[in-house]
């Protein structure tokens, strides 16, 4: 769909530019629609092995004894390796506080994981793998390996797992440990809440949950590594080639230049991987074992145990309120669930977008014999911003008011209620939305009042996202027939970074897109770039294109073109900071709902989206963006949830069908309406966008089914199931 | 006929295939890459019949190989992914005698006597099909991972139904999974092609 444009907006909206901001179809589009783009599952070398990874079946055991001896004698096997003859730490797996990207942490990290563990876990632990000429004799080796575990009582719920009682994960506890090592919750405190929630007049209650949501990008994990001599090459999909790189080679310490990571398109990111993972170190061990190139293959099971998803959470929420319906306090409780091993933070988002004096949030991510939590696109925010604005939607009808009235009178409009942001346009991303989805006449004033059994409600959510600054780098070359080539670590995942980085550079320079030949996504032949993740590549790497094409300009100015076989290079590494502001982007969604009372079903029926993320780059892509994460949103609103069986241990949704993940036919038509600003920070004021349109849809649809049935659901998704028994 | 020889002949045959429509679009075409895999001399095989995108070929395959193991592993026809590889994605699709199919839910030998149709079939002449020119109009593929699925499913709907509705192009793709969600920009370019694009406005996702 075309978006809306502001026409008629803030005063802000920046004048138009030559190449930016007109709707451009993506720069390898034909690649893309004739199956010519190559992903990591479609490389083949010659003399390639398959190789396949045998798991645990258990959700907690100790290894006492693995025998390999009949697999490795099958014919055409030819390596097999486990805990004990190919064990590598896996740095980024397990990492104390969930931080990533930073090798001291790594190395003082004591709960570490590692390509194969004793004990196993989870369900879906590692245990060995195979490398055999092709993938039926490597499947057919794992059969052969006779593994003795001793099980182990094993724990699925953070709240149980901190029980004294709880079988112990780690022997230090089933706290993870923060970046000290210290077992600690993540505490945040401002004002007094105790003292706050005694004398407010009005103090409300509640508990929300929600569900591990996988990210299930279409192509599964696989790796390819081949050495030649000590040169390791690992073809894999990973959103960030630069740390992929980095941590490949830290942790099978070889030095950097000893490891090439290339990754040019990828079957979808969805966060939490722009570091290495498990797969690439299997492959790369067992490369070196056979001495031959190897693949490594997962099935979709596999990746929905094996990888990793949104983190669930548990969250309680104290609201104290004058009687003017102004915050006088907001006090959170949470729980998140991370897996057995700590590859991210755990957080919940969602306290900030309020202005209150009184805020304590103390919040536990805990470890679970589930599989492995970590970042999903908007990593904290869209569990943490259904609690919260579920919560504080519930206030509003209690204290009768208008939810949007209500939000307007206590949003906060400073960045934690102190700095100042370098822009701000979250009044007019929900003014805009409210107008254009006719919020007052869709509303309604008495939830669950219409005559049924179909019954329509309207709800809305809004958000703050990110939009920092930071490092990135590209290389530009200008060659003496006028040709640009541009150098840029980027990895091609879904959100258009390719595409984008040449209409930056082709403004900048002022030539046609076609006068700029974009490399990317091979460490051997591209600087670092940031990595597909936090919505940050367009603003960084973006800005470092904008940089390089500044000093291109300025050599041409000085010298002149480049004549004969001689090239201009010019390369820029810039590491711009904001002074004492904050830099977010902001948006609004209003969702109209129809629940049908007699089956539980949720038709959404008109779904309406304001965004600011600056300066838009490429409308056409930026629609996509926003249409997709809204509908990944849908997804896990009312279906996604990795079900666990409690007395097993056992996942049983381990895949599409059963995990649900959105369809053609879930699909509403999103709309979406840009509001665009310049705060002349990043490439030509972009912000962050890939996230963006994620994080506030559950919010939004759970108040709009509120609004139409009068119930209050609190636990996502939002099933069937859930809203029968919330109006029987 | 030798083994070795009937091979060869095959890896021939699906670099040409393959060279017949590339150079009319990009110069820059990597070249076809050789055969993946060979068949396994100690496993039950069969030599079958099979068309693929217009050129007839008779193959052995083993009696074990999925469609799209033949397809991406013996015959270099990347283009159709697996996503899943048990019937629920749909990133497989291909055509089957014009009827979509997943080909990881059909064996190699089951495709003995039919014509298959893959993403590489589309482009006739050197022309992209006018599915996959709205397709890269309207920013269908994102990853792009489920696209070659998706052009497939929706080449069978237009020759079935030229002129679809919205509703009718959801439920003719529902098997066709997109993780990016990309689903709004997909059914406008596939009304685009039909030329039913004016029929695509009207909120709500269901039928």
């Amino acid at each position: 769909m075309k978006p809306q444009r502001n026409d008629n907006a803030a005063s802000s909206s920046p004048a138009p530019l030559k190449t930016l901001g007109h709707s451009t179809p993506r720069i390898d589009g034909v690649e893309r629609v004739t199956g010519r783009a190559k992903y990591t599952g479609d490389v083949q070398l010659p003399g390639m092995l398959y190789a396949r990874v045998l798991r645990s079946p258990h959700p907690h055991a100790r290894i006492k004894s693995i025998d390999v001896s009949k697999a490795r004698a099958l014919a055409g096997v030819k390596a097999v390796i486990t805990h004990e003859n190919g064990q590598v730490v896996w740095g980024a797996g397990s990492v104390a506080g969930g931080t990533q990207y930073n090798d001291e942490i790594k190395k003082i990290t004591k709960q570490r994981r590692y390509t194969f563990n004793n004990p196993v876990r989870f369900v879906g632990d590692p245990v060995a793998a195979v490398a055999a000429v092709n993938r039926h004799v490597a499947e057919e080796a794992l059969q052969l390996i006779a593994v003795d575990y001793e099980v182990l009582p094993f724990v699925l719920e953070p709240e149980d797992a901190l029980k004294p009682d709880a079988p112990k994960i780690w022997p230090e506890g089933n706290l993870a440990l923060n970046a000290r090592n210290e077992a600690q919750p993540n505490t945040q405190r401002r004002g007094d809440v105790a003292q706050s929630l005694k004398t407010s007049p009005h103090v409300f209650e509640d508990r929300y949950s929600t569900s591990f949501v996988h990210n299930a990008q279409m192509e599964p994990r696989a790796a390819v590594a081949h050495w030649e001599g000590d040169k390791l090459t690992v073809y894999t999909p990973t959103g960030g080639i630069a740390n992929c790189h980095h941590d490949i080679a830290r942790d099978l310490g070889i030095p950097d230049e000893k490891v090439r990571v290339v990754c040019q398109y990828m079957g979808g990111n969805f966060g939490n991987k722009n570091q290495n993972q498990d797969a690439d170190l299997i492959a790369a061990v067992l490369a070196k074992q056979a001495g031959a190139p190897v693949k490594l293959e997962m099935s979709r099971k596999e990746d929905f145990i094996g990888m990793h998803g949104r983190w669930p959470t548990v969250q309680y929420y104290t609201v104290g309120v004058d009687n003017d319906a102004t915050l006088t306090s907001l006090k959170l409780r949470g729980y998140s669930g991370m897996g057995p091993y700590r590859k991210n933070s755990g957080a919940m988002g969602g306290l900030e977008l309020y202005k209150c004096p009184n805020v304590e949030s103390v919040i536990s991510p805990v470890y679970t014999n589930r599989t492995v939590s970590g970042n999903f696109r908007g990593p904290e925010f869209p569990q943490g911003f259904f609690g919260a604005q579920s919560m504080i939607d519930d206030v509003a009808y209690k204290m009768k008011m208008d939810p949007v009235e209500f939000v307007i009178k206590n949003m906060s409009r400073m960045s934690r209620d102190e700095v100042p942001y370098t822009n701000y346009s979250l009044d007019e991303c929900i003014r805009r939305g409210a107008a254009q989805f006719d919020w007052k006449a869709r509303w309604r004033p008495q939830p669950g009042s219409d005559p049924g059994p179909k019954k329509r409600g309207a709800g809305f959510a809004m958000m703050i996202f990110r939009s920092g600054l930071g490092q990135s780098s590209a290389v530009m070359h200008l060659d003496s027939k006028g040709q640009y080539t541009l150098f840029v670590g980027v990895t091609d995942v879904g959100a258009g970074a390719k595409t984008t980085m040449n209409l930056i550079a082709a403004e900048a320079l002022d030539v046609p897109l076609s006068k700029v030949t974009v490399v990317w996504g091979d460490t051997d032949r591209c600087p670092y770039s940031v990595g597909e993740s936090g919505s940050r590549t367009t603003i960084m790497t973006g800005y470092a294109v904008v940089q390089a094409a500044a000093d291109i300009k300025k050599q041409i100015a000085e010298k002149g073109l480049p004549a004969g076989d001689a090239v201009l290079i010019a390369s820029a590494t810039p590491s711009p900071r904001l002074e004492g502001k904050v830099r977010s982007s902001y948006g609004a969604h209003f969702v109209e709902v129809e629940v049908d009372t007699e089956l539980g079903g949720v038709h959404i029926t008109k779904y309406t989206t304001v965004h600011d993320s600056g300066r838009i780059m490429n409308p056409l892509t930026a629609v996509s963006q926003i249409q997709g994460a809204a509908i990944q949103g849908i997804g896990q609103a009312l279906h996604e949830n990795l079900v666990y069986d409690a007395r097993s241990g056992q996942p049983l949704s381990a895949g599409y069908y059963f995990d649900r993940v959105p369809t053609h036919q879930d699909a509403p038509t999103i709309e979406v309406t840009f509001i665009e600003s310049d705060d002349g920070y990043g490439p030509f004021g972009a912000k962050s966008m890939g996230e963006a349109g994620i994080i506030l849809s559950p919010a939004a649809i759970a108040n709009a089914i509120f609004n139409a049935i009068g119930r209050r659901m609190k636990d996502l998704p939002i099933t069937r199931d859930k809203i029968l028994g919330a109006l029987a | 006929m030798d083994p070795s020889r009937r091979e060869f002949l095959e890896g021939t045959g699906a670099a040409l295939a393959v060279a017949a429509v590339a150079p009319a679009l990009d110069a820059q075409t990597p070249p076809a890459q050789a055969p993946a895999i060979s068949v396994d001399p100690s496993v039950p095989r069969t030599i079958i019949r099979v068309t693929v995108n217009g050129v007839v070929r008779r193959i052995e395959v083993e009696d074990r190989w999925t469609l799209v193991e033949l397809l991406r592993d013996r015959l270099a026809l990347t283009g159709t992914k697996i996503g899943c590889d048990r019937g629920e994605c749909g990133a497989c699709t291909v055509l089957m005698d014009g009827k979509p199919v997943y080909s990881c839910s059909n064996l190699a030998v089951w495709a003995d006597g039919k014509s298959i149709t893959t993403v590489e079939g589309l482009v006739t002449n050197g022309r992209l099909s006018p599915l996959q020119q709205a397709f890269i109009e309207h920013d269908a593929p994102q990853c792009g991972f489920c696209t070659s699925g998706q052009l497939m499913a929706a080449t069978a709907l237009l020759a079935a139904n030229p002129r679809p509705t919205a509703p009718e192009v959801r439920a003719a793709m529902v098997g066709n999974l997109c993780r990016c969600s990309g689903y709004n920009h997909y059914v406008e370019s596939v009304l685009a092609a039909a030329g039913s694009g004016a029929r695509s406005t009207g909120a709500g996702g269901q039928p």
